[in-house]
Formats: structure tokens, C-alpha cells, sequence
């Protein structure tokens, strides 16, 4: 088994840099990785304003394989985003709904205070983003979800709300990039994700239509910045331009 | 200018993950114990220019369940972003004693705690103390929701401190001080036992060399005569306030230093390093009378809800109710489905169809599956039978258990099996027995038959597909021509020993709707029984057991079950539905018009040959169920016409010229068509 897993992982990717058998735009577990760390060096570089994608990793939990291999993920997480006053209005009156003002504690319970200070804050969306590699796919998958400032979980319509007007355009018009509500692999907790069903497809053609990146060894590393520069733009997320300039002028 | 200091107050934010870990605790460890657990919540300073930093409590600020009797977590060390605090989380079984809770008197206890820390001075060594928090809670696990407060008790100076000279740190400090400063603080910041020690002592030499120091060496500073700050990680982001660990950090300086002026720094991050610009510093002064250290501090702390004084209230449902959690898994495998293969498949047609299935048997057990395989979501299961101890192997939705105390009602026990299988199927079973013709009543007997039939006959009315899954042919009769009269779309599957007919019916013959003359004016397709000469009789009492009884190869039954569903779905994606025709199967040129293929009218197969093949039988103008003259004399009769289909045995066959006809076979060799002689060689007897 573990042979045939090896073969897999390694042969391939050689096979295919070397143009024997025609690339079918996935990576092994090890490529993930390798190209991981490359994106997430490249993140902290050209995009030092976001927080940074840390490696985390992970016990390993596919029992079926047996593997020395230390399986992990790309992790962004916290980053925030500011809703506008209006909106904050609209969930206000939403929530009022919910829970009635104590009014027994206010007087007897608790002393009042004057050095604490009352300011109402901003309504931050908070989202993290995980890059998890998809061993059946063969391919990394983006895993997301949302929160408020207190951790209640916001719903996709929610997040919609959030996202840019060119995300709902490119999943209506892709259908590589619908969204689903899965199991998380490592969390166990359902968060949305992007579905990796025609990653490959599109991948391959990505690397097909520039041949300035589908040269000797920098498929493998520069896969995830390629796959990102796509898959952002779906929650938003871009990718700086010098990134992806860098891969052709390593290149060449 | 002296200002009165406010403080910001703390905030709480509460990881999905700590709600999952609390229940499972609450589940398999605690049960109804109400003691309060220890745990540690985390923090980290500021570091973003608009938002603060908020205390957080995550799967791992609880003790795992796993862990041996003991229920205190054991923080994680040296994480930068994760400074741990300790704190208290009072759990209650009840919404009514979180409610009674006196909250007034658990802040009273922590600030107690804490004041206690300050005066012997372990809050100098371990100053995560100076931040200890309290929640309440209460767990509601079966609607997945969470009501809950945190407090973060602050220790209250009266009358409280005023600051002066208040402003960025990048003010305050001369250019190398800053510089000097923001290099220990990030120093501080990446070594590992330091990183996640929250208050700190600065001090800077005369020439402009900050250093960071723990608290514990306050007194060996003070012989270098430096400036010296008070320093702490503050999670606020406000440009004009400190954050709410200074609170108590003011009461240890006061009681412990008997300070009346303090220097604080509130120190604050952008990109992982120190930010002197959005850092502060302040002078702050404390008058507090004399002996004010003999009693507690009156305290505050509560966090307020949206300004409020109210508890929160989270909602987990779709994150943890596993209806929910089946529901989007099942919907997800379908919708992939119409993603990448079928963009026409239309799932709302198969949720919302109503199906209704005679016969619980292996064929209605294996069906009901299949159908909810496809995102069908209302089944009604009709059956008269009880589990017995030899069907859980073949009838795929029972157990042995249900075979027990003389056996459940199938209908029952199949429906109760369904939501086991998913929850949020609209299952609903129906004991009772289909009358069949040929199989007289007694006239005591005659009400409930009658009653019966009508039962049929609205159940037929209420659903929009019905499958024929009985074990005889005549149980099928009556269901087949109340489907001929409402034109209902209808599946029947019937096994041999290891052959199978898999077939939908045709439309009815006087449904109004139907096209003219049907495409190529070809007949409308035929039922169960237009291709018999002869009526429903009954075939169970003069049978061999093996006649009698499922004696059919066990791979059977799910292989026609499948392809009847699979028939199913292929009529509603049809645009000519009930009245499409019959597609034979064309291995020469394979394609299809239809994204799901041909829509054959009849199915037969054979496991003694390995073979399936596609067959095609028009209705039979003699039909005993779904003829012209047959459905007409029930809508004229009513049940009357029923009861003497049921009573007397060749009453069918007379009325549809079948006795006729068999008269005249006898006496001629008939020219029988070629294709009704192939489906002749195929009898199902079930």
C-alpha cells in the first residue's frame, strides 16, 4: 500500500514535469505542502497589511494509509471585517428581540460607575480561512467561516452580504465555485467551503494557457498562488499582483 | 488638565468550539452536576487600528472529557496570542437558576479572589490573575442553544483615578526612547516564557534605553532612580481610553506600592509588532483614603449585551442539531449531483412529491430508501402486515426487534426505520389491506372492505405517484384502476423466483388532458394487467408454499426496487410526464434527448441470464383494470362496481369481453403478436 501511495505522490508530479504523461493539474499531500509554505512566505512579503497564513499541524487521521507524513493546513484567521453604522442599526433591532433588559440588576446588583466608559463599537465580521488538501480531490480546498464579535456564526446569507459584487457573478457563472456547508476534516465542525469538484480542471488550464508557468519544478511550487489568485477573488481575498509576478520572474 | 479615567471595558467572544466541548462534557462527564469549572479564557494585545481585542474562550479553555478526574485544564504556554487568564464558569441545569443566579454576589467572590491575590502579592508573581473572569451559563443541549454572561470583575478606586497627559506613546517618548522601547517590547513579545505575560514594568535610563521587566522587580529598580512605566498588554483599540486590565493593575500598584501617581503604558500591536502610534501613555492619580485596603473594593464588570444589562444568547442549531446537519448533507449530495452531471435535475419536484407505496414488504422497504436516496421527503407506506422473524434479512428496514411480542405493524415499524435513516423524511404508515376481486367478503365483512377501498381511494387521491409493491397480482388491481381513474402516475414492480417486471402505467384512458391522438397516434401505454387474458383471481389459497411465500433470489427485489425508482425519476424529469412513450433501448446510437436517458415503458429481468431488456406494451382495450369500459362502469358504479369485482370472480372478465374473447381462443389458433409472446415467457407471480 504504501508503495502504491508513494507512486502517487512523487511519480507523478515528475512524470508530468518531465511531459511524459500530461499534467492533470492536481498535487500529492507532500507538493501541498512544499507549496504551502511557498505561498505563505510570498503572503508574508507582498502582503505584510493582512495577517499572516500559518502552517498548523495536524495529528494524523486517515487510518486507511499509513504514513510517517505530518499532515497540516494554511490557517488565516481573525481577519476582520468593518460593517458600516447602517447595517449595525438593522442588527440592532433584530437582536433587541431577543432578550428583554434585565432591569432587577441594574440597581441592586451592581454599583454604578463612572470609569467605565460606554461607547458602542463598531460590528466587525470576523473570518478565518483554512487551506486544507483534499486527499480525494487531490487538490487544496478552502475552507471559511464567519463570526461576530461575540462568535455567533453567521449564516451564508449573511456572509453574502459581505462578500464582493464579483463573487456571486463568478459563482453563478463558474460552476466550479459553488459554495457548500461541510464538515471541516481536522475541526469536525461543519464550515463553508469551496468545492474542490473542478479544482484540477481549471488548475490544469490555468497552467496550460501561460506557458511562462508551466515550466520545470515551479508548477508544484507556485500551485497554491496560482490556485489563490482564482479561489481569492471568490471571498475576496486578493492576492497582491507581485506575487504572482515573482513566479515568472524566478522563471525566468 | 486632569480628566476622569475611563476605562474600556472588556469584551467577551466565545469560539464555536467551546460550546461544542462544554456539551459534550455536560453529556458523557458532568451529567447533572452544577459545580463550577475552572477554565482559562485568552487574550492578546490590540492589533487593530478599529477593532479591540477580544477575550476569548475556545474548545481548549476547557478541560477535554478525556482528561483523568481532574477538571482543570492545563493552559498552553508561550503562544503570543494567547495570553491566559483564569476564570470560573458557573454551568446551570436550568434556565430558571441561571436566571435566579445572584450575579451580584459571584462578582462580589472573584473581586475577593483577587483583592486576596493583590494583598499577599501572588498577583506579582502570576499576574494573568489580575484579568480572572466569571461566566455564567446554561447548556439548553436539546435546542443547541446557549444563554450566557461573562463578568470581568474590576476592582473600583474611590474615588476613582483621573489621568492627565494622555496620548500616544510615540508622543510621550522622546524618538529613541520609542525606538528603544517598541525593539524590548518585541522582545518580549518572541520569547517564549515571557510572550504571554501581560503586565510589566518599563523603565528607561538616562540614555534613552528602555527594558521590560517582570513586576516582581519593581523594588529592584527603584535604586536606579529611571522613569518607570506601568505596563500592560491592553486589548483596546481606542485612542483616548485604556483598556479594562488597568483597572485592577491601578488597585495592585495602590495597595501594593501605595503609588498615587502611575505612569501606564497600554501597549499595542499592528502586524505582530509593537505600534508605538497606536500604543498609549498616561499619568494616572489615585487619592484613595487611608485604610481603604481594610475592606474589598466594591467591584464591577458585567459585560453589557448591544448597552444592555442582559445575557447573551447564542444559537448553535446549525452548527450541532443533526436533523439539520442530515438535511444539508443530503441536500449537498443531490445538489452535486445537478452541479456536475444533471444541470436539469429538478429537486424540488422530488422533495415535494408525495409517493405512496403499497406493500412494506422487501420491494416497499428497499423503495422507500431509494426515494429518499433522491431527496424524496413524503412517503406514505401502506401495509397490513407484522414483522416476522424472516424478513429483517431481505426487508432492508427492519430489525430483529421488531419481530419481537409477535411482530410490529410493518407500516409502523418501516415509517419509525425511515426517520432513524433521516430524520426529516415525512413518513407515514398505514395498516390496512387492500381489497382484492376474487376474494369474496362476507357480508358482515362488507363495511370495512367498503371503508378500505375508499381509504384507497382518497390515499391515491392525496399523493401525487403511487408504487405497486404487494405480493399478488389481484392486491394490485384495485389500486390500478383508481390510478387509471385519477391518472395518477404509477410504478409496479413484480418478482419471480429470479426474473422481474419493473413497469409505469399508462396514462388513464378518460384523463381530459391527454395529447391528441399521443404524438404518432399511437396507443396510450399499458398497465399490470393489459397484457393478462385473464382477471385477478385469487392466487394465494390453491399455491405451494414456495408459490406462496418471497421465495425470489435475494438480489432481486433491490435491483427491481432501484430500477422503479429510477423509472420514477425518469417520468417526472420527462416533459411529457405520465404520457410520454415508451423509449426502447437503443444500444446503436446511445444518445438520448433526455439528460437522465430513455424512459422505458416496461423493464424485464433475469438474474438466470444476467439480462435486462426494455420492453414496450400498449393498453388493451379488455383490460380488467385500466380499459375504457372498465373505469367507466366504476365512475358510474362506484364501490357497488368494486364489491362485485370482489365477490364474483369471473365478474371482470365478463364485463370486459375477456370471457368472450377466452371462448373464442379455445376454438381458434390465435396468431399471438411476437413481442406479447416474449412478455409472456416472463410471469411474475408475487
Amino acid at each position: 500500500m504504501p508503495r502504491v501511495c508513494n507512486r502517487r505522490g512523487m511519480d507523478l508530479k515528475d512524470d508530468a514535469v518531465k511531459g511524459i504523461v500530461p499534467w492533470d493539474g492536481t498535487l500529492s499531500s507532500f507538493d501541498f505542502s512544499l507549496s504551502a509554505h511557498t505561498f505563505s512566505d510570498k503572503w508574508k512579503r507582498f502582503n505584510p497589511s493582512f495577517p499572516a497564513w500559518q502552517w498548523i499541524t495536524c495529528p494524523k487521521q486517515h487510518h486507511l494509509v499509513a504514513s510517517h507524513k505530518v499532515e497540516g493546513y494554511l490557517s488565516l484567521e481573525n481577519m476582520c471585517h468593518i460593517k458600516s453604522s447602517q447595517s449595525l442599526q438593522e442588527q440592532e433591532s433584530d437582536r433587541s428581540l431577543t432578550w428583554k433588559e434585565e432591569s432587577n440588576i441594574s440597581q441592586r446588583e451592581e454599583p454604578f460607575d463612572k470609569a467605565t466608559l460606554v461607547c458602542p463599537e463598531h460590528e466587525v465580521n470576523h473570518y478565518d480561512f483554512h487551506i486544507v488538501y483534499s486527499a480525494s480531490y487531490r487538490v487544496p480546498v478552502l475552507y471559511f467561516r464567519s463570526y461576530r464579535s461575540d462568535g455567533q456564526l453567521l449564516p451564508f446569507n449573511e456572509i453574502e452580504k459581505d462578500l464582493p459584487g464579483h463573487s456571486a457573478k463568478l459563482r453563478s457563472e463558474s460552476k466550479w465555485t459553488f459554495i457548500t456547508h461541510e464538515e471541516h476534516p481536522y475541526l469536525n465542525r461543519p464550515w463553508y467551503k469551496l468545492h474542490p469538484c473542478g479544482t484540477s480542471d481549471w488548475m490544469k488550464l490555468l497552467f496550460h494557457s501561460d506557458s511562462s508557468l508551466n515550466k520545470n519544478g515551479f508548477v508544484i511550487e507556485q500551485y497554491l498562488i496560482s490556485w489563490f489568485s482564482v479561489i481569492g477573488q471568490v471571498v475576496g481575498l486578493k492576492i497582491p499582483l507581485e506575487m504572482l509576478d515573482t513566479v515568472v520572474s524566478n522563471d525566468s | 488638565m486632569e480628566a476622569l479615567l475611563q476605562f474600556a471595558p472588556m469584551q467577551s467572544s466565545v469560539d464555536e468550539g467551546f460550546w461544542h466541548r462544554l456539551s459534550s462534557l455536560k453529556l458523557n462527564k458532568l451529567g447533572i452536576d452544577d459545580s463550577p469549572i475552572p477554565l482559562f479564557g485568552f487574550y492578546a494585545p490590540c492589533s487593530h487600528s478599529q477593532v479591540s481585542n477580544h477575550l476569548t474562550v475556545l474548545a481548549e479553555s476547557l478541560p477535554s472529557e478525556l482528561s483523568e478526574a481532574s477538571l482543570i485544564p492545563e493552559p498552553s504556554r508561550g503562544n503570543r496570542n494567547r495570553c491566559s487568564v483564569p476564570g470560573i464558569l458557573y454551568n446551570t441545569n436550568t434556565v430558571e437558576s441561571f436566571h435566579a443566579l445572584d450575579k451580584s454576589d459571584l462578582l462580589k467572590k472573584e473581586a475577593a479572589k483577587i483583592w486576596d491575590d493583590i494583598l499577599t502579592g501572588k498577583a506579582v508573581e502570576d499576574c494573568s490573575v489580575l484579568s480572572t473572569f466569571l461566566v455564567i451559563s446554561f447548556a439548553d443541549l436539546k435546542k443547541w442553544t446557549f444563554n450566557y454572561w461573562f463578568a470581568f470583575p474590576a476592582l473600583m478606586l474611590d474615588p476613582p483615578a483621573t489621568v492627565v497627559n494622555l496620548k500616544p506613546a510615540s508622543q510621550w517618548f522622546s524618538a529613541a526612547e520609542a525606538e528603544s522601547l517598541s525593539a524590548a517590547c518585541n522582545e518580549w513579545r518572541s520569547s517564549k516564557s515571557k510572550t504571554d505575560v501581560p503586565f510589566f514594568l518599563v523603565t528607561i535610563d538616562p540614555n534613552s534605553r528602555a527594558t521590560v521587566r517582570l513586576l516582581k522587580d519593581w523594588e529592584a529598580c527603584q535604586s536606579n532612580a529611571h522613569k518607570i512605566l506601568f505596563g500592560f498588554y491592553d486589548p483596546c483599540h481606542l485612542p483616548n481610553n485604556p483598556g479594562w486590565p488597568l483597572r485592577n493593575f491601578l488597585a495592585l500598584i495602590s495597595a501594593r506600592w501605595n503609588l498615587n501617581s502611575v505612569q501606564f503604558f497600554c501597549y499595542r500591536e499592528n502586524r505582530g509588532f509593537a505600534d508605538m502610534r497606536l500604543s498609549l501613555v498616561g499619568e494616572a492619580l489615585i487619592t484613595v483614603p487611608q485604610g481603604w485596603k481594610d475592606t474589598v473594593p466594591s467591584a464591577v464588570g458585567w459585560e453589557l449585551n448591544k448597552g444592555r444589562k442582559a445575557p447573551r444568547c447564542i444559537s448553535l442549531a446549525q452548527s450541532m442539531d443533526p436533523t439539520r446537519l442530515a438535511i444539508s448533507a443530503a441536500d449537498l449530495n443531490l445538489k452535486l449531483m445537478r452541479w456536475r452531471a444533471l444541470p436539469s435535475l429538478n429537486l424540488n419536484a422530488l422533495s415535494s412529491m408525495k409517493c405512496l407505496l403499497l406493500g412494506a414488504g422487501t420491494l416497499g422497504c428497499q423503495v422507500a430508501r431509494m426515494l429518499m436516496a433522491w431527496g424524496v421527503r413524503k412517503i406514505t407506506l401502506v401495509d397490513n402486515g407484522r414483522v416476522a422473524m424472516s424478513n429483517p434479512l431481505r426487508q432492508s428496514l427492519y430489525t430483529l426487534d421488531d419481530c419481537l411480542n409477535g411482530g410490529e405493524f410493518k407500516a409502523t415499524a418501516a415509517v419509525e426505520s425511515l426517520k432513524r435513516i433521516f430524520p426529516a423524511v415525512e413518513a407515514e404508515g398505514i395498516v390496512m389491506a387492500i381489497p382484492m376481486p376474487g376474494h369474496p367478503v362476507q357480508s358482515q365483512e362488507q363495511d370495512s372492505v367498503l371503508d378500505d377501498c375508499k381509504r384507497l381511494c382518497d390515499l391515491i387521491d392525496a399523493h401525487d405517484s403511487v408504487f405497486l409493491l404487494t405480493d399478488t397480482r389481484e392486491s394490485r388491481w384495485l389500486p390500478t384502476l383508481l390510478c387509471a381513474n385519477t391518472n395518477k402516475i404509477t410504478v409496479t414492480a413484480a418478482l419471480g423466483f429470479d426474473s422481474f417486471l419493473v413497469m409505469r402505467h399508462g396514462a388513464g384512458p378518460l384523463s381530459a388532458d391527454m395529447p391528441v391522438n399521443n404524438a404518432n397516434g399511437k396507443h396510450r401505454l399499458g398497465c399490470y394487467f393489459c397484457n393478462d387474458v385473464v382477471a385477478p383471481t385469487d392466487s394465494t389459497s390453491n399455491r405451494t408454499l414456495d408459490q406462496q411465500c418471497t421465495v425470489t433470489r435475494p438480489g432481486l427485489a433491490p435491483i427491481a426496487s432501484a430500477l422503479a425508482v429510477e423509472l420514477l425519476v425518469g417520468i417526472l424529469h420527462h416533459p411529457q410526464g405520465i404520457f410520454a412513450e415508451g423509449d426502447i433501448n437503443n444500444s446503436v446510437t446511445g444518445a438520448t434527448e433526455q439528460p437522465l436517458g430513455i424512459l422505458p415503458h416496461q423493464i424485464r429481468g433475469s438474474l438466470s441470464q444476467f439480462s435486462q431488456m426494455t420492453l414496450i406494451g400498449y393498453s388493451s382495450s379488455s383490460c380488467t383494470a385500466c380499459s375504457h369500459t372498465v373505469v367507466s362502469e366504476y365512475r358510474n358504479q362506484g364501490m357497488e362496481f368494486i364489491l362485485q369485482a370482489i365477490n364474483y370472480p369471473t365478474f371482470l372478465e365478463d364485463v370486459t369481453g375477456l370471457t368472450e374473447l377466452m371462448k373464442s381462443a379455445t376454438s381458434l389458433s390465435l396468431d399471438w403478436d411476437k413481442e406479447i409472446d416474449e412478455e409472456e415467457d416472463c410471469v411474475e407471480i408475487q
